[in-house]
């Protein structure tokens, strides 16, 4: 590359002074702004390091480049992309493109916290200029590739916090467009006005709907074709152009004009590193680059720059599976653009014959025909110095391809069958009317030959009739037509090792986990025992992925149950990138589901139920005994620290569940779960009295707490709780709330502190007094819910709830109804059942028995009548064993006592005598008194 | 201008259109005045980069696509069927080109559940017919038969609301492009002319009414006009509108800028409610279009002319807008009486300026009428 000789853009200047004289009032602003674009592209075009202007997704960029680098074949390719991602771009020929590369860190360390996890993606196309670069410098052996542009630890130390993207007004993304999850999007060649009028003045004068159409329309086509100096001097000159008319946005701009020193910096650290003579370096960056003013731009720029050290945060690096639509999304262009750009470049290989790089081996392509040449022969560089080729570009009315007619009619025809398969009524006269409009289109907004996007509007106006839901419209659909999205994958060896590893133990599934979509798996565990492991491996792979990455169809993984059989519906493809992102954690799913379930039990907000639903995890996913005790020892923590009881009926449900699998499986309870009862008794009781009468614990969570109480006490007491404890806290009870009160009734009958005949006494009264009765629907709720501490109550309640369908007056019951059903509901499997298998006992089954039937609690009325007092006074008892020895006598002989039945009367020392049959008690009582 | 109470486009822009006739050299489809740029022009009005003498002002305000397509198809075979919300602009849309393309916008049929075949065709002069016998004399053509015969366009406006039968007249007329009279010997068939073409409306509110038939959908393209959602162009066509009404009822009225940012604020805030709204008792009859803006600005603006003190107070806008909008009782009601409460009241305390007359008003009108 010969640097320009002095002037060579004199004539230029001079046009350009003329046409600002005449437009502005005289040389002023505009002359300075005319003149600045001239003098940069001037200085680009005379750095010895010859720079290459880009612009993203645009198919003209690849073009150049590619011929360029035939032309040239420098000896390094400086890249502007984040210097950190280097290794992985070799990976590239593994994968599928459009993929992405990825910086992600999970644990952060110098940014805040709430910034975790930071992810930066830079997705890479196969029509972009990028592509072509890394793939000649990859593949041409002495080559270096040096990736120049801030790593990705200083995109996030420059830029302000992550804002959340997507507002409350933000469509909800579709499945292909959120492919990069949240991820920063870092990309070469980011050239778009910044100035929001001087888009909008573009997009009106040019006829065009949005910038991405502007852009094809205005740059991409005329420059097609066109030499290497006049792509670079005119991606130059729109480079400058935005540059110059750019609003001051300080922030914007500063970090845009750090990303150029930084660049530049590190350039010329390698060219002294190495000694490479820069007429041999190629830097590729984004045309608003190219046109830097900075003093650190050049070889022979400043040194002022000083690159600031990253932080201590581990950054992991990966490739993720991206898409068009995603691109599109991210880089905010118009939807099917990139798509648009992927089939211009390959239309634009086949009619310039330019032979493209592409990596060798490059999953998703097609072999080349025929044995590649080693080498290409390097063509002379172009010794002439580069011309003012401005001048005639911007002079010239751009050469428009002429009318492609065959294609705008393959076009049409393609479009109609495209709709009638997506339901439309679409007909040949239809092809003809889109054909004939698209022509008439693209002559009203004074193009010669209709571009895709007249094409559409085409066929919106000649197909589309009406809107239906769920259908495709017309204009996705000409999208998908023009090369549709396509999304890329990658490939097994470019997969991080825990993504390896789970695809090899997949592997006995015999499935194609790769593909994208959904698989039926089968897993007949019963007959193929070593398919357990897999189906270990899908469990956990359900907790950790997204819902849909892996999806139980039958079979179900509780505690103490083995699986025989289970069916899964399996889309590892589609949620590639959450596997690889699950990846940058650990090395097996088991590790990363060990640190998943620590940080939710150690997180600060933990509530005891989480813990233990860790706990319950770590036996089903890890059956690991150590970890599960571990966390177990938390839950105890947390509960002694919880004065909420939100939680109250979670922690019952899943402590009684893991109770019953450690009395069953294991020979004695771990040493957590039996402090975990005690503590808990004691904890629930000191909170019971509080709430009884707190507002805000819900008549389910008191319910809880005393199904805890009353379900786990056997085995507190026998740990050595006291009972008292909970008797007076009952006693402290004092709710004033008809729910809360039947609860404390139903409480009190189970410790027998209150008689069943009081209580049915005092649901009586409440039915007699008509100041009351309006409340006795929550009471009825109250006893509803005492079911899951008190179950043996169930006919108590059932008599309680047929009372009020037969007393209350219709305003009162009818408005609680839907209460009871939805308390029923929510109470779920363990209260309706009970209620109803009670009442199916209670009730008579037939309907002729109705007539007849007498409820249970109105008949037995007169039983306690007939049995009671009659036995007060008399010892019967004695009577009847006096008069029937031989039971007594059996007894006492098998409990070894000497010496038969003595008639009352006969009572004399009947402990002595016992004392003298076995001596040893009392000797060695003495022993050890006398000890002592 | 013209002295009518409501002149049609061509007759009102008369002058525009002789002059953009003169300077126009694109080449013009059939029999048309302008070319389609320059409809195009007339329709969405003139910049300077397009380097005409005279500045031609904006008449129809949307996107420029949907012009453009509506153009494009009326020099095509097909029909244009310009479909949306009441008061999105459709009817002013098909006048405005029709009064461009062949300085007659007047050939109308209405579209209502009365309307019939003869409406479309031709009928008879029934004393003409006793006195001379059937023939081209004593025939009475239809609108679109006289736009077939000049080669000009035809208007149906609400298409839909007329019966399937009577749209399916059109089938013939749109794709054989004659109208055969079988009542007549000779002379029995009329053909289109070039430049023949048919523009109806209808309006998306009224789908299923009376369905067009997927034949007669095959005949026309379908443009469809979108409620009007940015406020920048919605404050353009009301100050438009409302200027052009009060030309017309020669009032000297200042509309306050301010008061007209309250009514497209308000508008704004209902149409945000009615799209959140679950059933159809939660949200107001009315579609609130452009339009209906219009007709309360309007409603409004006459009260306090002829009413009221010759100004405009945010009090008359609150009560007219009441008064337009409320039509079911009492639901429509509710509706603005929670908007007043709920919404008007906290911005009054917040930001002043008319908000707290508007909401007096708003409550005066609820008042009234509840």
């Amino acid at each position: 590359m010969s640097t320009p000789p002095e002037g060579t853009f004199t004539a230029l200047r001079g046009q350009l002074q003329d046409a600002a004289t005449a437009f502005a009032d005289g040389p002023g602003a505009l002359e300075g702004i005319l003149r600045g674009i001239v003098d940069d592209v001037e200085r680009a075009v005379r750095e010895p390091l010859e720079i290459f202007p880009v612009c993203h997704h645009s198919p003209a960029s690849a073009l150049a480049m590619a011929r360029r680098l035939r032309e040239k074949q420098p000896k390094v390719v400086y890249l502007e992309l984040c210097e950190d991602m280097a290794p992985l771009l070799t990976e590239l020929r593994n994968c599928r493109l459009p993929v992405a590369v990825q910086a992600f860190a999970s644990e952060i360390e110098g940014f805040p916290a709430d910034w975790a996890p930071l992810s930066v993606v830079a997705p890479v196309t196969e029509a972009s200029a990028e592509y072509q670069a890394i793939a000649y410098a990859l593949d041409t052996p002495g080559v270096d590739l040096v990736l120049v542009d801030r790593s990705s630890d200083h995109v996030f130390q420059w830029e302000t916090p992550p804002a959340a993207d997507t507002g409350p007004d933000a469509p909800p993304a579709d499945e292909e467009s959120a492919l990069h999850g949240d991820a920063v999007g870092v990309e070469i060649g980011d050239l778009r006005p910044r100035f929001a009028e001087l888009e909008e003045h573009l997009l009106r004068h040019g006829r065009v709907r949005h910038w991405s159409e502007w852009w094809h329309q205005y740059v991409e086509l005329p420059l097609g074709g066109s030499d290497h100096d006049t792509y670079r001097q005119v991606m130059l000159l729109i480079g400058s152009l935005f540059r110059r008319l750019a609003p001051g946005d300080q922030r914007r701009v500063r970090i845009d004009e750090d990303r150029e020193r930084y660049m530049w910096t590190r350039m010329r650290e390698h060219l002294a590193a190495t000694g490479t003579d820069p007429a041999d370096c190629l830097y590729v960056c984004g045309a608003f680059h190219a046109a830097s003013r900075v003093a650190e731009f050049g070889v022979g720029g400043s040194d002022t720059f000083v690159i600031s050290a990253p932080t201590p945060t581990k950054w992991r690096h990966g490739l993720i599976p991206s898409s068009h639509a995603a691109i599109e999304a991210q880089f905010g262009l118009a939807a099917g653009s990139v798509s648009i750009a992927a089939t211009e470049w390959a239309k634009n290989l086949k009619r310039t014959g330019v032979r493209p790089y592409r990596l060798e081996g490059q999953a998703g392509t097609k072999k080349s025909s025929g044995p590649r040449k080693a080498a290409v022969p390097a063509l002379p560089a172009a010794a002439l110095p580069p011309a003012d080729r401005l001048t005639g570009f911007l002079q010239r009315p751009p050469v428009l391809d002429p009318l492609d007619e065959a294609e705008l009619l393959g076009w049409s025809v393609e479009i109609v069958r495209a709709a009638r398969r997506g339901g439309y009524l679409a007909s040949t006269a239809d092809a003809i009317a889109v054909f004939e409009t698209s022509i008439l289109l693209a002559g009203m907004r004074d193009r010669v030959r209709p571009t895709p996007y007249d094409f559409q509007d085409a066929a919106v106006t000649c197909i589309e009739k009406e809107a239906v839901p769920g259908r495709r419209d017309v204009a996705r659909l000409v999208e998908i037509m023009m090369g549709g999205d396509r999304i890329g994958q990658v490939g097994y060896d470019a997969l991080p090792p825990l993504a390896r590893d789970v695809h090899d133990r997949l592997a006995p599934l015999d499935l194609k986990l790769q593909q994208r979509g959904v698989q039926r798996a089968l897993l007949d565990i019963a007959g193929r025992p070593e398919l357990e492991r897999c189906s270990d491996v899908l469990w956990m792979l359900r907790r950790l992925l997204p819902h849909g990455a892996a999806r139980p169809i039958m079979g179900d993984r509780r505690l103490g149950e083995r699986a025989i059989q289970e069916s899964w519906d399996l889309a590892l493809g589609t949620h590639q990138r959450a596997l690889i992102e699950l990846g940058y954690e650990g090395v097996s799913i088991e590790q990363v589901l060990e640190q998943r379930l620590r940080r939710a039990a150690y997180a600060p907000r933990a509530t005891t139920a989480q813990v233990l639903e860790a706990v319950e995890d770590a036996i089903l996913h890890l059956r690991s005994r150590r970890l599960a005790d571990e966390l177990g020892t938390r839950a105890l923590e947390v509960l002694a620290g919880e004065r909420s009881v939100d939680g109250a009926p979670e922690v019952l449900r899943r402590v009684r569940r893991l109770l019953a699998y450690y009395r069953t499986g294991e020979p004695v309870l771990p040493p957590w779960i039996e402090s975990f009862v005690k503590t808990g008794y004691a904890h629930y009781c000191t909170l019971l009295p509080t709430a009884f009468t707190d507002e805000d614990a819900t008549v389910r969570q008191v319910a809880a707490m005393l199904g805890f109480l009353f379900s786990m006490e056997g085995l507190a007491l026998s740990l050595g709780c006291d009972r008292t404890q909970l008797e007076l806290a009952l006693a402290q009870s004092h709710p004033q709330e008809p729910s809360r009160t039947a609860l404390l009734w139903a409480a009190q009958t189970h410790l027998g502190t209150l008689s069943r005949a009081d209580l049915r006494a005092r649901c009586e009264g409440l039915l007699g007094n008509p100041l009351v009765v309006p409340a006795y629907p929550r009471y009825l709720s109250g006893f509803v819910h005492a079911l899951e501490p008190v179950p043996g109550l169930a006919d108590l309640v059932v008599e309680a709830v047929s009372n009020a369908f037969a007393r209350l007056p219709d305003p009162v019951l009818l408005p609680w109804l839907p209460t009871l059903i939805t308390s029923l509901r929510a109470g779920g499997a363990e209260l309706a059942p009970l209620l109803i298998r009670e009442a199916g006992r209670v009730f008579p089954a037939r309907l002729a028995e109705l007539d007849s039937w007498v409820p249970p609690w109105r008949a037995p009325q007169e039983i306690p009548a007939l049995r009671p007092r009659q036995a007060i006074g008399a010892p019967q008892g004695v009577a009847l064993l006096a008069a029937h020895p031989a039971t007594c006598d059996a007894l006492a002989e098998l409990l070894g006592c000497d010496g038969g039945w003595a008639s009352p009367e006969a009572a004399a020392p009947r402990g002595a005598e016992l004392l003298a049959g076995h001596p040893e008690t009392a000797t060695a009582l003495e022993a050890l008194l006398t000890a002592g | 201008m013209s002295d009518l109470l409501r002149a049609p486009a061509e007759i009102k822009y008369a002058e525009e259109l002789d002059w953009l006739e003169s300077v126009d050299d694109g080449p013009k489809p059939f029999s048309w005045r302008l070319s389609p740029k320059m409809v195009r022009l007339f329709v969405l009005g003139s910049e300077r980069a397009d380097g005409l003498d005279r500045d031609v002002s904006q008449k129809w305000f949307g996107d420029r696509s949907i012009v453009e397509r509506a153009i494009v198809t009326l020099a095509s075979d097909r029909g244009l069927l310009l479909i949306g919300d009441p008061g999105t602009g459709k009817s002013w849309l098909a006048e405005l080109l029709a009064a461009a393309i062949c300085r007659n916008s007047t050939q109308v049929v209405q579209g209502t559940a009365g309307t019939t075949e003869d409406h479309i065709k031709y009928s008879w002069n029934v004393s003409m017919v006793i006195a001379k016998g059937q023939s081209r004399e004593s025939m009475i053509p239809s609108p679109i038969m006289t736009a077939m015969e000049t080669g000009t366009i035809g208007r149906v406006e609400e298409l839909t609301r007329s019966t399937s039968d009577v749209q399916d007249a059109l089938i013939s007329i749109l794709s054989e492009k004659y109208i055969s009279v079988p009542e007549l010997d000779s002379d029995n068939i009329v053909f289109a002319q070039p430049g023949f073409s048919v523009i109806a409306t209808a309006n998306s509110r009224d789908r299923g009414v009376n369905d067009l038939s997927s034949a007669l959908k095959r005949r026309f393209n379908f443009v469809r006009i979108p409620v009007v959602t940015n406020k920048k162009s919605e404050a353009e066509i009301v100050r438009f509108r409302t200027e052009e009404l009060l030309r017309r009822h020669q009032i000297e009225l200042d509309v306050p800028p301010t008061l007209l940012d309250v009514l497209l604020q308000s508008f704004a805030d209902l149409r945000a409610a009615s799209a959140a709204a679950a059933g159809d008792d939660e949200k107001l009859e009315s579609a609130l279009s452009t339009a209906e803006q219009i007709g309360v600005l309007e409603d409004a603006i006459l009260h306090s002319n002829f009413f009221g003190e010759r100004a405009l107070t945010a009090h008359t806008l609150a009560s007219s807008l009441v008064g337009s909008l409320a039509r079911r009782e009492p639901e429509d009601l509710a509706i603005l009486n929670k908007y007043l409460h709920g919404v008007v009241e906290p911005r009054s305390k917040e930001e002043g300026g008319s908000w707290p007359e508007f909401l007096e008003g708003g409550r005066d009108a609820i008042a009234t009428l509840s």
